[in-house]
């Protein structure tokens, strides 16, 4: 996919309507980063229940449109999923986006794939990956209960 | 040499940069090289190397000498009294660093305050911010107006009587103003104040001259003067240098070492303490010679004539909000693009070859202001052409597109 493509996509599908934005109601963990190069903020609010599902999760924030993208994309797949299968989502995007050529993870399904694969683009552009990966590593955070703020840049 | 086909004297015109002709238009950044200063570095390094000013071989002197007439050429240039107020520096950080360090020890006390601008490069604050931390001296700013410019009368109201210095850009490396640095040096003056000119952005476009300036300190950074990374110059009035102390300790800026007592070298020894930049000095001696030979006076006409062209060209793109009108404008057409963040832009613009820098541009003071986390920044240098500006158009009308923007 040439960048082009990418901006068209993403933009369309997410920048103009980003998905889950906002304050989950009654979150149980949240966590903020962010990216120095292009001044992007996100906070990520999650609601684990007891069995360690995630039964919501949303983001706020500004920044450029690869990140706001990202993040859009991100809480729409890991809605539902347990916090093993998240982390392991999370560990799977971020391989894809730094070296591998496609995503691995069988707790994603093919559209899901496809919708990630959107943002591989970004590879092309070593300065922009830390705008597509900041939310996911919030959310690790999140998840992680690092009361540090994440920061791409370190 | 004529500034007309002046991009042919630059290697990198010749170059595909991801299958496009480059665009480049991140001067302020940093300027692209000519070829006699690139050939210098190569030749001194192939064929005339040795280090300067130690040894008494063949070589070392002649390397010293090459890089002692850079130091006359840089004077000429400039207009300065003395070939010993020219100092190399690693940059013009690194000038700015020496002289708010070597001011804070002798000459700053507790309470003293120092006024700077919200135009300022993080390069003229934060050193100033170290004495803040370590001796308690306040910063005042003087503010930014609607243009993008600061007014002399706004200056002459932040002076206090305990202000002891004023440091400040000759030329913003955001709104392009140019600012009033010969008024503002002699208000200062007359109420015994040090002035220093962050000078970045001023020595690669305008005519200097320290004589008629009469500043006390002027910084200048050879990499956006079409000269290697790695070096900068700090000028400075005579009477200053010899009374400061130094900056840093080492080899090459001592008279005398013994167990119990060091004298410092005169100058402008004291402040080059260790194996300077040696080629990088050498070369730039070159690339001063480039902007004699093309003649400043051409230099800034050329580059007056592409800001008027590239601003109006912007200013009739709805959607591109333009930062600062201000009344003397550099080379600098930073920009927003309504819900487009800057780096999106910059992103996209690269694609089409056209190289513009994005964020903050080091002045965060200056955005935060603005009340905008970054801006979209084209520059221009001597080789750009009005062609150059209407790529920029067009690539931001590509961009305006896929964000569907009217
Ligand atoms: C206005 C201004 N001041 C200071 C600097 C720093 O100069 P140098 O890179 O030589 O340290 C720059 C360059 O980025 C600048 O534009």
């Amino acid at each position: 996919m040439n960048l082009k493509e990418l901006y068209q996509e993403i933009i369309l599908e997410h920048g103009k309507n980003p998905r889950n934005l906002g304050k989950v109601h009654e979150f149980n963990k949240d966590a903020k980063g962010h990216n120095p190069l292009c001044g992007d903020n996100v906070h990520v609010y999650l609601k684990l229940n007891g069995q360690k599902i995630v039964e919501d999760i949303s983001f706020e924030g500004s920044g450029c449109a690869i990140s706001m993208a990202s993040a859009s994309i991100m809480t729409d797949l890991i809605k539902g999923k347990n916090e093993h299968e998240a982390k392991e989502i999370v560990e799977d995007f971020l391989g894809m986006i730094k070296e591998n050529p496609d995503l691995k993870s069988e707790y994603l399904k093919d559209d899901e794939k496809t919708k990630l694969m959107c943002l591989s683009g970004v590879k092309q552009y070593p300065m922009r990956v830390k705008c597509a990966t900041l939310s996911w590593h919030t959310l690790t955070s999140a998840m992680d209960n690092s009361k540090e703020i994440t920061n791409t840049e370190s | 040499m004529k500034i007309e086909n002046i991009k042919t004297e630059f290697p990198i015109f010749d170059e595909k940069i991801q299958n496009n002709d480059l665009v480049y238009l991140d001067s302020a950044n940093s300027s692209q090289k000519p070829k006699v200063v690139a050939d210098k570095i190569n030749e001194f390094y192939t064929k005339q190397f040795s280090n300067v000013g130690r040894s008494v071989h063949y070589l070392a002197v002649a390397a010293t000498n090459l890089y002692e007439n850079t130091r006359s050429s840089v004077q000429k240039y400039i207009n300065a009294k003395d070939k010993n107020e020219i100092v190399f520096t690693k940059g013009a950080t690194e000038a700015l660093n020496l002289v708010a360090n070597t001011l804070g020890q002798k000459y700053l006390n507790e309470g003293d305050e120092i006024l700077i601008t919200e135009l300022e490069h993080h390069s003229n604050y934060v050193p100033w911010h170290f004495l803040r931390k370590s001796k308690n001296i306040k910063i005042n700013f003087a503010e930014v107006n609607d243009n993008g410019d600061i007014s002399i009368e706004d200056i002459e109201k932040k002076i206090t009587s305990k202000t002891k210095v004023i440091a400040i850009t000759h030329l913003s490396n955001v709104t392009g103003a140019i600012l009033p640095v010969k008024e503002i040096t002699d208000l200062a003056h007359s109420k015994g104040i040090i002035v220093v000119i962050d000078g970045c952005q001023g020595a690669p476009h305008l005519k200097l001259d320290m004589q008629d300036l009469d500043c006390d300190f002027y910084a200048i950074s050879c990499h956006k003067m079409y000269g290697p990374t790695g070096l900068g110059v700090l000028y400075g009035k005579k009477k200053w240098l010899e009374e400061l102390p130094p900056y840093q300790g080492g080899g090459g800026m001592i008279r005398e070492v013994k167990k119990d007592k060091i004298s410092y070298g005169d100058l402008p020894n004291k402040y080059e303490a260790g194996t300077m930049a040696t080629a990088q000095v050498i070369a730039f001696d070159q690339s001063i010679k480039f902007m004699e030979s093309i003649g400043i006076e051409n230099i800034m006409k050329h580059e007056a004539d592409l800001v008027e062209y590239g601003q109006e060209l912007l200013q009739k793109n709805n959607s591109v909000k333009l930062i600062g009108s201000p009344k003397n404008k550099g080379g600098v057409l930073s920009f927003t693009l309504e819900g487009v963040h800057p780096h999106d832009i910059a992103t996209i613009l690269d694609e089409d070859g056209v190289a513009i820098r994005a964020g903050h541009h080091c002045c965060q003071i200056l955005h935060d202001k603005l009340n905008i986390p970054a801006s979209a920044r084209a520059s221009v240098g001597i080789y750009n052409t009005k062609d150059d500006l209407d790529k920029l158009n067009d690539s931001i009308n590509n961009c305006k597109k896929i964000f569907n923007l009217k």
